[in-house]
C-alpha cells in the first residue's frame, strides 16, 4: 500500500493522543506529542533510548498521567471523548492493554493466574478454576502457546514469558495492544513467531502499537512508523514511503558509525582458557574454549543453549567442574576472587543482577573499582571521582553526571554505567551477556566502541548475543552453542546469519568448519 | 536523606511542645537524662541499622541485651570473676551469637527473620535458666565499672549539665560506623550488598562475609548495650530485662532513614530517631499525660510525622513538575 | 507484638486443651469436696505427700519463701516442688495445670489475678487441695490463706511515710504494675495510711489522677511493666517535672532501689525521702545511712514454711489444722534504722538456704 491519505481508506481511528507531555524529576521525557491509533493497523514507535518511547507507551497504557495534553477515545459514531486513565486497570476497562518492556510476571503463579491476573473469574469470591483455565488456554493458543495453563510461570524461558504477557493483554479483550520492546529478549526465530502473531491480531482488527530498536522487523511488520527524539515527534512515515536510512537519520540526528576493521589477534597469547568446564546447564556437557588477548569471541545460540550458564561459571557466580585458566594459571572459585583476578561480567538482567537501583551513577560505576584499588580499606575519593569521570567518558554515558540517580537513566545509559564499572578495573577477561539488549542504535554503537577499546587494551572478550547483526559486527570468531555444548566455530570472515542459525538450531553439525 | 528532615521536624516539634507546656524540659538534669537514654538506646539502634542496611533484620537484640546484661553481674558477683575477664568474655559471647546468626543466614540460607526470632527465644531462655530466673545485680559494688554508665562529665562554663559517660562509647561507635560506611570499601560494600546482593556479588563484593560481619556487629553492639544498661540500672530480672528493645532499635533505625529493603543507612538519622523516641516518652511524663497513653501517643505522633513528610514530598514534586518550563 | 503472638501460641498449646475446663463450679461444693477428701485421707495418710508452692513471679522474695517451703519439707519429710512463673498469668496457669496433671497432693499458690483464674483454681480444688499465700483469692474455693493483707502492709508503708513527712507535702508513687490484686490493695493501703484515713480495704481511689488531701498531694502513680530502664526513667522524669517533690515510695522492691539510685546520682539522697517496700540490698544500706526512712517487709520464709506445714497436716487428714477464719496471718514488719541489722543478718541466712537448692 503506497502513501495512504488519512481519510476514508484508512482503518478506523480508535484512540488519539493530543499533545501529551510528561516531566520526570526535572527531565522533559515527552514533549507535546500527538499521535493517532487505528484499528487493524500496526504502528511502530522508534527512537533512541531516552527519546520518550516508553513514556508515551505508559501514558497510552494508563500507568502514567500526562502532565500536559490528554488522550481521546473515538467512539463508534466517530465522536471523540477525553479519557483520564488512572492506572492499568482503568486502561484495561477502556480496552487498552500494555505489555511491559521488562517481563515482570509473578514467577510463582501458574499461567492461568498470570493471564487472568486482575480478571479472575469467581463465584461469590470463590475462584472458578475450570472456567479460568479454559479462558487462559484460549488466550495462550492465540499467541501460539500450546501449554498446560497450570504450568508455573517462573519455569518458562524468557521468550515464552513474553508471549504469556501478550496473552494476558488479549484476555482482557483489548482493542489497543501496546507493546514496549517485545522482541528485545527474543532470538530471531522467536521474533518471527511474535511478528506473525502481531500480523494475525491486526487482521482481527486490533490496534497494535509497538516499540522496537530493530529496524528490520519494524520495516517488515509496521504499517506506519513514528520517530521520537528527545521527547519530541520527529517524523511519521508510511509503509512504502520510507527508507531505512531516512528512519535512522530521524532517530539519531547524526550519522551512525560504520563497522570498524578488526585488529588482528591470530598470534596473540592465549588469555582465557576453559578446560572441560561443566556448568549448571541441565545437559552438564563439558566445554573447552580459549580466547586470546585482544580477541572478541561471540557466543551464539538459541535461548537455553547454555550461553548464560557458561558466562556465569567463568565469572565464578555459579559452581562448575573443570578449570578456568587465566594467562596459564588456574583461577580460584567465587565471584570476589575472579573479579580480583580481573574477570568481570556484565549480567544478562541488568535490573536484577547489575544495578544498585537507588544509587547514583557514580556509585554504580565505582562498585568493582573500590575493592580492587582501595588503600588499606579506605576509598580514595578523589581517585574514585577521576575513575568515574573516565568511565563515563569511555562509555559516552549521557548525561555525563556522576551524581545522577541511575534509575533516572535510560536503559542504554544504565548499561553503559555497568560497562563502565567493569572497564574501571582494567579487566583481563570481559564477559558480556546480551550487552545491547533494549539499547538503541546510537548507544549500541557506543557500547561496541567501548568493548573494542577494552579488547584493544588486551582483554579477552566473550560476548553472548541473540542479535546476529551484533555477533557479525563485533566478533573475531563466533562460537555456536547448542544444548549446552559447543557445536561449531566460525571465523568472522566465513560467518553468515544462515550458517550460524543452522548450527544454533542443531542442524548440519558436521558441516561446521573448525577454526 | 529526605526522611531526616521530617524526623528533625518531629523531634523539634515534640521538644517545643514539651518545653512550653511541660515543666523543666530544658533543665540541665532532664537533658542529662535524655542524653543518657538516647546514648544507651542508640547503641542498640546502630546495630539494628547496620543489619537493616545489609538487607537483614535482627529480632534478637532485646534478648542479647538480656543475656549479656545479666551475665555481667552474674559472673562478677555470683562467680567472682575479675572485671578484665568478664568484659571480654561477655562481648565475645555476643560476637559469637552474631557469628552464628550470620553463618546460618548466609551459608544455610535461612531466613533472617526466623533465625533471629529463634534467637529471641533462645537467649532469653538461656539467661533465665543459667541464673535460675533470679534477678542479678551489683549489690552496691563495682561502682568503678558502673561509672561507665553512671558517670557524668562536667562541661566547663556550663552549670547544671554534665555529659553522661555513655555518650563516650556512643560517640566513638557512631563516628566509627559513619566513617566505615562512607569512607571505607567495607561500608560501600555493605550498602551495595543491601541494595542489590546479586549485583554486588557479581561486582566482586564478598557479600556473605559482609552479611556475617553485619550480624556480628549488631549482636556485639547489643551485648555492649546490655552491659551499659545494667551498669545504669544496677540490677535486672532475666524474664523481662530488654523486652521489646529490638522494636525500639528497629523503629529508631527505620525512622532515621534506614530502608527495610536494605542499602540505606544514616548514623545521624539513627541517633536522631532514637532521640525522638526518648524525647517523646519523656514528654509524656513531663506533660502529665497518663502513662497508659504512652504507646498510643508515640504511635500517633510518629505516624502523623511520617504521613506529613510523605505528603510534603509529593506536594513538592508536583510543584516542581508544574513550575519547570517545558523544553 | 511478636511476644504477644508467641504467648498466644504457647497458650494454645498449653495442656488446657487436654484437661477438661472446669465450669465455674459452686464454691461451697468444691470446699466441701476438699474437706471430704481430707477426712478420707485420715484413713490412709500418705507417708510422703507431694506438695507444691507456686509464686506469682521471680524475685529474691520468692527465693526466701522457697527456703521456707523446702525447710518445712525437710522437717516433715515430704516432697516439695517450688515453681516461679516468669512470664505472668499464662505461665502460672500452665504451671498449675502441669502440677495437677502430675497428681500433686496439695498446692499453695500466690494467684496473679484470682478473678480471672477461677477455672484453674477450681481445677486444683477439684483434683487436689488448694490454699493461697501472699495474695488471697477469697472468692475461690481455697481452704485457707497464708500471708499478710497487702492493704494492711501498704498502710504500714503509708504510716511510715506519714511519720517521715508529718507536715504534709508532695508524694509520688512508683509501682511495677497495678493490674494485679495485691498491687491494687497495697497501693490503696499506702494512700490510706499516708492520709491517716480509717481502715477500709474496700475503698478505691482513682490512681490516674493527682489529688490533695489532709496536706498531702499525691502527684500520681507511675508504672513500668517491670522494665527497669523505664522504671528509672520514670523517677528521673517525675523529679524533673516536680522540683518540690518531698517523698516517693516504691511499692515493688526494685522501685525503691532505683529511686534511691536516681536521688544519689542527682545529689538528692536524703532530701527527697523514700518509704520503701521489700528488702532490696541498696534500700537496706540506705536505711543504715539514713537516706531511706524505712521499709515494710513481709515474711516470705513464713509463707513458704507455713504453707507446707498446713498442706502436710491436711494430707494427713487433720481437718482441725484449718483456721476458723480461713486465714493464717503472718504480719508485715516495718524495718527502720533501729532494727535493720538484726533483720538483715537473719534474712541473709534464709536467702542462702533458698539459693543452695537449684
Amino acid at each position: 500500500m503506497p502513501t495512504v491519505p488519512a481519510t476514508l481508506a484508512s482503518p478506523a481511528l480508535v484512540l488519539r493522543a493530543c499533545g501529551v507531555s510528561r516531566r520526570y524529576a526535572g527531565v522533559q521525557a515527552l514533549d507535546g506529542v500527538s499521535v493517532e491509533i487505528r484499528a487493524g493497523e500496526v504502528l511502530a514507535v522508534v527512537g533512541e533510548n531516552g527519546a520518550g518511547k516508553s513514556t508515551l507507551m505508559k501514558i497510552i497504557g494508563g500507568i502514567v498521567a500526562p502532565s500536559a495534553g490528554h488522550l481521546e477515545e473515538i467512539g463508534a459514531d466517530g465522536a471523540a471523548r477525553v479519557m483520564r486513565l488512572r492506572g492499568a486497570a482503568e486502561a484495561a476497562r477502556a480496552g487498552i492493554a500494555l505489555v511491559h518492556q521488562e517481563v515482570n510476571l509473578a514467577e510463582d503463579l501458574d499461567l492461568t493466574g498470570v493471564v487472568l491476573l486482575g480478571g479472575e473469574i469467581h463465584k461469590m469470591g470463590w475462584l472458578d478454576r475450570a472456567a479460568m483455565d479454559a479462558r487462559a488456554r484460549v488466550a495462550l493458543l492465540r499467541v501460539g502457546l500450546e501449554m498446560d495453563p497450570r504450568t508455573v510461570c517462573g519455569s518458562l524461558p524468557i521468550a515464552a514469558r513474553q508471549l504469556v504477557e501478550i496473552a494476558r493483554a488479549l484476555a482482557t479483550n483489548a482493542r489497543v495492544l501496546v507493546l514496549d520492546e517485545p522482541t528485545s529478549s527474543l532470538s530471531s526465530h522467536e521474533t518471527d513467531r511474535l511478528l506473525r502473531i502481531l500480523g494475525e491480531l491486526r487482521r482481527d482488527g486490533v490496534a497494535v502499537v509497538f516499540v522496537s530498536h530493530r529496524l528490520d522487523e519494524v520495516m517488515r511488520i509496521a504499517d506506519r512508523v513514528i520517530v521520537l527524539r528527545d521527547g519530541k515527534l520527529r517524523g511519521e512515515l508510511h509503509r512504502g514511503a520510507w527508507s531505512r536510512a531516512e528512519i535512522e537519520r530521524l532517530m539519531v540526528g547524526r550519522e551512525v558509525p560504520a563497522r570498524q576493521p578488526l585488529v588482528q589477534v591470530a598470534d596473540a597469547p592465549v588469555r582465557l582458557e576453559l578446560r572441560e568446564v561443566v556448568t549448571r546447564h541441565r545437559r552438564q556437557r563439558p566445554v573447552s574454549l580459549s580466547v586470546r588477548r585482544g580477541e572478541i569471541v561471540a557466543l551464539a545460540g538459541l535461548v537455553g543453549a547454555g550461553r548464560t550458564e557458561l558466562l556465569a561459571a567463568i565469572a565464578g557466580c555459579s559452581l562448575h567442574d573443570g578449570t578456568v585458566m587465566l594467562d596459564g594459571a588456574a583461577v580460584p572459585a567465587g565471584c570476589p576472587a575472579r573479579v580480583r583476578h580481573g574477570i568481570a561480567m556484565l549480567p544478562e538482567d541488568r535490573a536484577r543482577d547489575g544495578l544498585l537501583y537507588e544509587e547514583s551513577a557514580g556509585r554504580n560505576i565505582s562498585l568493582a573499582w573500590i575493592g580492587v584499588r582501595s588503600y588499606f580499606g579506605l576509598v580514595r575519593r578523589r581517585a574514585e571521582a577521576a575513575m568515574v569521570d573516565e568511565a563515563i567518558a569511555r562509555t559516552q554515558l549521557r548525561p555525563a553526571q556522576a551524581q545522577r540517580l541511575v534509575r533516572t537513566l535510560s536503559g542504554g545509559n544504565q548499561q553503559k554505567a555497568i560497562l563502565g564499572r567493569l572497564l574501571g578495573i582494567s579487566p583481563k577477561v570481559l564477559l558480556l551477556d546480551e550487552p545491547t539488549r533494549g539499547v538503541d542504535v546510537g548507544a549500541r554503537a557506543e557500547i561496541h566502541e567501548a568493548i573494542r577499546g577494552a579488547a584493544a587494551g588486551g582483554a579477552a572478550v566473550l560476548v553472548a548475543s541473540s542479535e546476529m547483526e551484533e555477533v557479525l559486527l563485533l566478533a573475531h570468531r563466533i562460537v555456536v552453542l547448542h544444548d549446552g555444548a559447543i557445536v561449531g566455530e566460525l571465523s568472522a570472515s566465513a560467518a553468515t546469519e544462515e550458517a550460524i542459525l543452522r548450527l544454533a538450531t542443531g542442524g548440519a553439525r558436521g558441516a561446521a568448519e573448525a577454526a | 536523606m529526605r526522611k531526616q528532615w521530617g524526623l528533625l521536624a518531629v523531634f523539634f516539634g515534640v521538644a517545643l511542645v514539651a518545653s512550653v507546656f511541660g515543666s523543666n524540659f530544658l533543665s540541665g538534669y532532664n537533658l542529662e537524662n535524655l542524653t543518657n537514654r538516647t546514648a544507651l538506646f542508640s547503641i542498640l539502634a546502630l546495630g539494628a541499622g547496620i543489619v537493616i542496611a545489609v538487607g537483614g533484620i535482627d529480632l534478637s537484640i532485646g534478648s542479647v541485651v538480656c543475656l549479656c546484661g545479666i551475665a555481667t553481674p552474674w559472673l562478677l558477683v555470683e562467680h567472682g570473676w575479675p572485671a578484665w575477664q568478664v568484659v571480654p568474655v561477655v562481648l565475645g559471647m555476643a560476637a559469637a551469637i552474631g557469628l552464628m546468626h550470620g553463618l546460618l543466614i548466609t551459608k544455610l540460607r535461612l531466613q533472617p527473620f526466623l533465625v533471629t526470632l529463634c534467637g529471641l527465644l533462645l537467649y532469653r531462655g538461656l539467661a533465665r535458666w543459667v541464673t535460675g530466673d533470679q534477678s542479678q545485680g551489683f549489690a552496691g559494688e563495682f561502682d568503678g565499672l558502673r561509672s561507665l554508665a553512671l558517670g557524668r562529665i562536667p562541661v566547663p562554663f556550663i552549670e547544671g549539665y554534665r555529659i553522661p559517660a555513655t555518650v563516650i562509647p556512643l560517640a566513638v561507635l557512631a563516628v566509627g560506623t559513619s566513617l566505615v560506611l562512607t569512607r571505607t570499601v567495607w561500608g560501600r560494600w555493605l550498602l551495595a550488598t543491601g541494595s542489590n546482593e546479586s549485583a554486588a556479588r557479581i561486582s566482586g563484593v564478598p557479600t556473605q562475609r559482609l552479611t556475617i560481619a553485619a550480624y556480628v556487629a549488631c549482636s556485639l553492639l547489643a551485648g555492649l548495650g546490655g552491659m551499659l544498661f545494667i551498669f545504669d540500672i544496677g540490677s535486672a530480672q532475666p524474664s523481662d530485662f530488654g523486652n521489646f528493645y529490638e522494636l525500639y532499635a528497629i523503629a529508631a533505625a527505620v525512622l532515621g532513614g534506614c530502608s527495610l529493603r536494605g542499602g540505606r543507612a544514616s548514623v545521624g538519622g539513627i541517633v536522631l530517631g532514637t532521640a525522638t523516641l526518648q524525647v517523646l516518652r519523656n514528654a509524656i511524663i513531663l506533660l502529665g499525660l497518663s502513662s497508659q497513653l504512652e504507646f498510643a501517643v508515640i504511635g500517633a505522633v510518629l505516624l502523623l510525622g511520617m504521613t506529613a513528610d510523605e505528603l510534603l514530598l509529593r506536594w513538592r514534586e508536583r510543584r516542581a513538575e508544574r513550575r519547570a518550563p517545558s523544553g | 507484638m511478636i511476644h504477644a503472638i508467641l504467648a498466644s501460641l504457647v497458650l494454645a498449646a498449653a495442656p488446657a486443651a487436654t484437661l477438661h475446663a472446669a465450669s465455674p463450679a459452686d464454691r461451697a461444693a468444691l470446699l466441701a469436696a476438699q474437706k471430704a477428701r481430707v477426712t478420707e485421707m485420715a484413713k490412709a495418710p500418705k507417708a510422703s505427700p507431694h506438695l507444691a508452692f507456686v509464686s506469682n513471679g521471680v524475685a529474691d522474695f520468692w527465693t526466701i519463701a522457697k527456703a521456707g517451703a523446702l525447710a518445712a519439707g525437710r522437717d516433715l519429710k515430704c516432697q516439695v516442688t517450688v515453681e516461679f512463673p516468669g512470664a505472668g498469668l499464662s505461665d502460672q496457669k500452665r504451671m498449675l495445670e502441669d502440677l495437677v496433671t502430675r497428681g500433686i497432693d496439695g498446692v499453695s499458690v500466690s494467684p496473679i489475678d484470682p478473678k480471672n483464674q477461677r477455672e484453674v483454681l477450681d481445677l486444683i480444688a477439684e483434683r487436689s487441695l488448694l490454699i493461697t499465700n501472699d495474695s488471697d483469692a477469697p472468692e475461690a474455693p481455697r481452704l485457707a490463706y497464708i500471708g499478710m493483707d497487702n492493704y494492711l502492709a501498704g498502710r504500714k508503708c503509708g504510716e511510715l511515710a506519714r511519720a517521715g513527712l508529718p507536715g504534709g507535702g508532695e508524694v509520688a508513687i512508683f509501682i511495677g504494675r497495678l493490674e494485679q490484686d495485691n498491687a491494687k490493695r497495697r497501693w490503696q493501703g499506702f494512700v490510706d495510711g499516708l492520709l491517716g484515713r480509717s481502715v477500709d480495704a474496700t475503698r478505691r481511689d482513682d490512681h490516674t489522677k493527682p489529688f490533695t488531701e489532709a496536706g498531702y498531694t499525691i502527684l500520681g502513680t507511675w508504672t513500668d511493666s517491670f522494665d527497669r530502664a523505664k522504671a528509672k526513667a520514670n523517677v528521673e522524669d517525675v523529679m524533673t517535672r516536680n522540683p518540690g517533690l518531698d517523698l516517693v515510695t516504691g511499692l515493688f522492691e526494685y522501685n525503691s532501689v532505683l529511686a534511691l539510685e536516681v536521688f544519689k546520682q542527682a545529689g538528692k539522697a536524703g532530701t527527697i525521702k523514700i518509704a520503701g517496700f521489700d528488702e532490696g540490698a541498696e534500700v537496706i544500706e540506705g536505711i543504715r545511712e539514713g537516706s531511706v526512712l524505712g521499709t515494710v517487709v513481709q515474711d516470705p520464709y513464713g509463707y513458704g514454711y507455713q504453707s507446707i506445714v498446713l498442706l502436710h497436716a491436711l494430707t494427713q487428714g487433720k481437718l482441725e489444722a484449718l483456721p476458723a477464719s480461713g486465714e493464717i496471718a503472718i504480719p508485715a514488719r516495718t524495718i527502720t534504722k533501729e532494727n535493720v541489722d538484726a533483720f538483715w543478718s537473719d534474712l541473709k541466712a534464709k536467702l542462702a538456704a533458698g539459693k543452695a537448692v537449684k
